[in-house]
C-alpha cells in the first residue's frame, strides 16, 4: 500500500513538472496527414503565391491583426530579423523551401515547425520587449549549427501601424 | 456464433468508418477553403520576382543534360575575357572552370531575362537559347579546376597571405557565425554541402567574388532565389568580405585540389 502511494506520487510529480513547462510547439495538424493542407510548391516559392519576397515580414490585416510571414531555408530564415509590437497576438504563417525546420524563439515559450509543401500557422502573443534568437531547432543539413534567425519585440507605441500595402522586417530587403 | 458477432461487429464498425471519412473531408475542405480566402483578401505589395529559374524536375533536365562538345564549339566566344581554360585573368570576369552546372545555367537565364544586370553579359546571354547554355554548362563544368603546378594561371589574383587573416577567413568558410545568422559558406557552395544553383567557390578569383558580395549587400545583384545572398552579405562586414573572398581567390579555400 505505501509502495503505491509513493509510485502515485511520483508519476503526480513527474507530470506536475511536464505541466509546468510553457513550451508550444506548433506542428502539422493531424488533417494535412489525409489529403487536408495544400501548402505551396516548395521550389517555386519566389514565382508565385503568399512566399514571393516581397510579401515576406509583418503584415497587417483588415482588423488590425498582424500576419508574420517567413520562409525557413537551408540554412537561413527570410527575413532573418523580424520585428513585432510587445502584448499584439500575431499570426505565423511559415513554410520551408527544402528541409524540416524548426522556429525556437528563445526565451519565449514558442516553437514553430517549418515544413516543405505545408504552411504551419499559429498565433503567439510576446509580452516582454527584447531582443530573442530564432535558432533552428531541427537538424537541417551541415549549416544546421550556424542557422539563427532574429525577433526583435518593440513596445507596442513604437510599432507604428502598417500601410495595407507595407510589409515590415528589420533585416535586408 | 463467431460468424455471426463478426457480421455484427462489421455492421457497427463500418458505418463509423464512413462517417469518420465523412468528417476528414468536410474538415479538410473547411480547411482549404480558409487558407485561400486568407492569401485573396490581403492585397500585398507589387510582387518581386527575383529569378525566373525554378528547380522543377523539368529545369533541372535541362539544365543538366548538356552536350559538352557542342560546349566547346561554343566557349570560343568566351575564351577572350574568361580565358582560354576557364581561368580569367581580370578580377572583373569570373573563372568558369570546374563551375557547377545548375549554377551557370540560372546565371545564363537570369543575365538573358534581365534579372541579373550586366550590360555586357545580356548582349552575350540573348544569342543563347537554354540548350546553348546548358551544353556551355556541362563543358565547363569538365574543364580540369587545377593548372599545371608550374605556373600560377589558376589563382592570378592571389595575393601576399597574411595567416591571421586566413584564420578569421577559414573560421567564417568552416563555420560560419551563428550570432549574426552567416552560414557557413562550405554548406552551400562546396566541398562539404551543395545546394541547387549555388556555385562553386573553390577555384573562384577573389576580386570577382568580393566584388559579387558588395553588389548582394548594397542591393546592385538580387537574383538570388529566396534572398540567400542578400541576406549574408548583409550581415558581413566589409573586413570579413574582403578576407573570404582574398582566402578563396588564394587557392586556401576547402575544396581546392591539392597541387
Amino acid at each position: 500500500m505505501k509502495k503505491k502511494i509513493q509510485f502515485v506520487a511520483a508519476i503526480t510529480l513527474v507530470a506536475l513538472a511536464l505541466l509546468s513547462t510553457r513550451y508550444y510547439m506548433v506542428d502539422l495538424p493531424v488533417w494535412h496527414f489525409f489529403g487536408g493542407g495544400q501548402g505551396p510548391d516548395p521550389t517555386t516559392l519566389h514565382l508565385r503565391g503568399e512566399f514571393v519576397e516581397s510579401n515576406l515580414g509583418a503584415a497587417e490585416g483588415p482588423a488590425g491583426s498582424l500576419t508574420m510571414r517567413m520562409i525557413a531555408q537551408q540554412y537561413l530564415f527570410v527575413p532573418q530579423c523580424i520585428v513585432v509590437p510587445a502584448g499584439v497576438p500575431v499570426h505565423f504563417r511559415v513554410t520551408s523551401a527544402d528541409a524540416v525546420h524548426l522556429l525556437s524563439f528563445l526565451g519565449t515559450d514558442y516553437g514553430l515547425k517549418a515544413v516543405p509543401g505545408a504552411v504551419t500557422e499559429a498565433t503567439f502573443t510576446f509580452d516582454k520587449p527584447g531582443s530573442f534568437k530564432i535558432p533552428c531547432h531541427e537538424f537541417c543539413g551541415v549549416g544546421h549549427s550556424a542557422m539563427r534567425g532574429q525577433l526583435e519585440v518593440v513596445p507596442r507605441d513604437q510599432f507604428a501601424s502598417l500601410l495595407p500595402g507595407e510589409r515590415r522586417t528589420c533585416g535586408p530587403r | 456464433m463467431g460468424h455471426v458477432s463478426q457480421t455484427a461487429l462489421l455492421r457497427t464498425v463500418v458505418p463509423c468508418c464512413g462517417t469518420l471519412a465523412l468528417l476528414l473531408l468536410a474538415t479538410s475542405l473547411v480547411l482549404s477553403g480558409r487558407d485561400s480566402s486568407a492569401q485573396s483578401g490581403n492585397p500585398g505589395p507589387p510582387i518581386r520576382v527575383p529569378s525566373n529559374v525554378a528547380w522543377t524536375d523539368e529545369t533541372i533536365a535541362i539544365a543538366s543534360g548538356g552536350n559538352a562538345f557542342r560546349g566547346l564549339l561554343l566557349a570560343r566566344r568566351c575564351n577572350h575575357c574568361h580565358g582560354k581554360e576557364g581561368f580569367s585573368s581580370n578580377p572583373a570576369f569570373p573563372n568558369l572552370a570546374g563551375d557547377d552546372r545548375l549554377s551557370f545555367w540560372k546565371q545564363m537565364q537570369d543575365f538573358r531575362s534581365g534579372k541579373r544586370i550586366s550590360p555586357l553579359m545580356q548582349g552575350i546571354a540573348d544569342g543563347l537559347t537554354a540548350h546553348d547554355s546548358a551544353d556551355l554548362a556541362a563543358y565547363y563544368s569538365m574543364l580540369p579546376t587545377t593548372s599545371d603546378p608550374q605556373d600560377r594561371r589558376a589563382f592570378p589574383q592571389a595575393k601576399i597571405w597574411d595567416p591571421l587573416r586566413a584564420r578569421i577567413a577559414i573560421r567564417l568558410i568552416v563555420f560560419g557565425d551563428g550570432q549574426r545568422g552567416i552560414p557557413p559558406c562550405q554548406s552551400c557552395h562546396g566541398p562539404v554541402g551543395y545546394v541547387k544553383g549555388a556555385p562553386r567557390l573553390a577555384n573562384q578569383n577573389g576580386g570577382y567574388l568580393q566584388e559579387q558580395l558588395e553588389h548582394f549587400a548594397n542591393g546592385d545583384r538580387t537574383n538570388d532565389i529566396n534572398m540567400r545572398m542578400r541576406s549574408i552579405a548583409g550581415q558581413m562586414t566589409e573586413d570579413e568580405k574582403t578576407m573570404v573572398s582574398e582566402c578563396y581567390g588564394a587557392g586556401l579555400g576547402p575544396g581546392v585540389n591539392p597541387r
